[in-house]
């Protein structure tokens, strides 16, 4: 016999997990939503940047979601150091790119299991599919993760339940196994039936997700810095300003201990402003152009290429000399440089 | 959206100006729960993700939302909290 139970639902918004949360509210079930904000989302800062290239502001789609489907839904802020100490050392290693998304899980998972015990609920459910992801939606990965955050069968995925063993709240009959579904694999074919069958109209396109740490480019600066770090005998470590840092402006690594970021528009130009304390800040003097900062310890050497890429991204860049004020605390000195217009060295030295 | 006429007053006023998405709709929640039902709470934003959010979670936690609107720099919204 069935009995009126609760869950918590971990939503991104996306496809699977709007598809998730309708299939365990089509139970019966009382739902809480909760959205984790982890500092790294790339809709997040595009919208914090004014938009996407073309004018428009993308929406917050875990947000959306729970609107259509009237689900109360709760932001939990995890962005702090316990989240960044975890992203430098995973236990289950990365994926392509800066991305410990095994490791990510288990972090989300335990603090959905809290979450879970607050509110007196039965269980925990996500959108995930068997076999969707290369590694962190494999059987074996599935069971660790559930296990390590202590969700021991008290953790669902309502798509690919009937693939996977019955939790708790099936074998005490608070969900109804028999409909739930078996979903697996890259294919959306069937969860794009499924939503055209239940008037879900309105979801973002699959598009290999929202999350910084996956994308190639970002990945590169993360171990940069890491790397900067090391060679200047820091521990190994992300703090919340490299996060805000790392997705914004263009990257140069000057030399193993320096590093240049300039701004590519009005708003990144403010972001970095706003950086500015503990780093050099660099502006052309005279013409328009962008602000830089650099980090770390600059050779003289690395001080003068500095200037000269930041006078390359200015409108003084075919002038035969600019001036650029380096600024550093109550120093400030001047730089008559010749802009580099030597592409290939530019390429070369960008992170 | 402009200002609309007839703005109730609010009982708390909470301003996130200068606080990025989604925190503004962050503090909004801490603060409508320390509402009691039928009073107003009017946010300020600055961060205009606040007119696409607002109505949103409003219409996800069904609380009424009243009006979201831009006054020069910043944005208000009016949110009425419905008892549950």
């Amino acid at each position: 016999m069935e009995k009126q139970g609760k869950a918590i639902a971990m939503i991104s918004g996306g496809l699977d997990s709007t598809l998730a949360l309708a299939l365990v509210r089509r139970q019966g079930i009382e739902v809480k939503a909760i959205n984790f904000y982890t500092g790294f989302c790339i809709t997040e800062t595009q919208r914090r940047k004014g938009g996407r290239p073309d004018g428009t502001v993308p929406r917050n789609e875990a947000l959306r979601a729970a609107a259509d489907l009237e689900v109360e839904i709760e932001y939990v802020d995890i962005s702090d150091a316990g989240y960044l100490d975890m992203l430098v050392h995973p236990r289950y290693g990365y994926g392509a790119n800066a991305n410990p998304c095994v490791d990510c899980r288990i972090f989300m998972m335990a603090r959905a299991r809290e979450i879970m015990e607050r509110e007196g609920a039965d269980f925990v459910f996500t959108g995930e599919v068997l076999g969707q992801r290369p590694k962190s939606q494999r059987r074996d990965t599935l069971r660790i993760i559930e296990r390590e955050s202590g969700l021991d069968g008290r953790l669902l995925r309502p798509l690919s339940a009937k693939l996977l063993p019955p939790t708790i709240p099936e074998r005490e009959g608070v969900v109804d196994r028999e409909r739930l579904l078996d979903i697996s694999g890259r294919s959306r074919l069937r969860q794009i039936a499924l939503a055209k069958e239940w008037g879900i109209l309105d979801y973002p396109q699959p598009a290999g997700g929202c999350c910084y740490l996956t994308d190639e480019s970002f990945g590169r600066k993360f171990f940069d810095i890491l790397g900067q770090r090391e060679e200047l005998g820091e521990e190994r470590r992300i703090a919340r300003e490299d996060v805000v840092l790392l997705s914004t402006g263009r990257h140069f690594r000057l030399s193993p201990r320096a590093k240049l970021i300039v701004g590519r528009t009005e708003v990144e130009n403010a972001i970095l402003e706003g950086f500015a304390e503990g780093r050099a800040r660099l502006e052309v003097r005279g013409v328009l152009g962008a602000v830089a900062l650099v980090e770390g310890e600059p050779t003289w050497e690395a001080r003068v290429l500095a200037a000269r890429i930041l006078a390359r991204y200015g409108k003084g860049k075919d002038a035969a000399r600019v001036e650029v004020e380096w600024r550093e605390g109550d120093l400030v000195e001047t730089y008559a440089v010749e802009p580099e217009r030597d592409e290939g060295r530019i390429e070369a030295l960008r992170i | 959206m402009t200002a609309p006429l007839d703005l109730p007053l609010p009982e708390r006023t909470l301003d996130a100006s200068g606080r990025l998405c989604p925190f503004p709709i962050v503090e909004a929640a801490k603060a409508v729960k320390a509402l009691s039902d039928g009073s107003v709470l009017l946010v300020i934003a600055t961060d205009p993700g606040i007119a696409i959010d607002m109505p949103m979670w409003c219409k996800a936690t069904r609380h009424e939302h009243i009006a979201t609107f831009r006054e020069g720099e910043r944005w208000k919204s009016y949110v009425r909290k419905r008892a549950r």
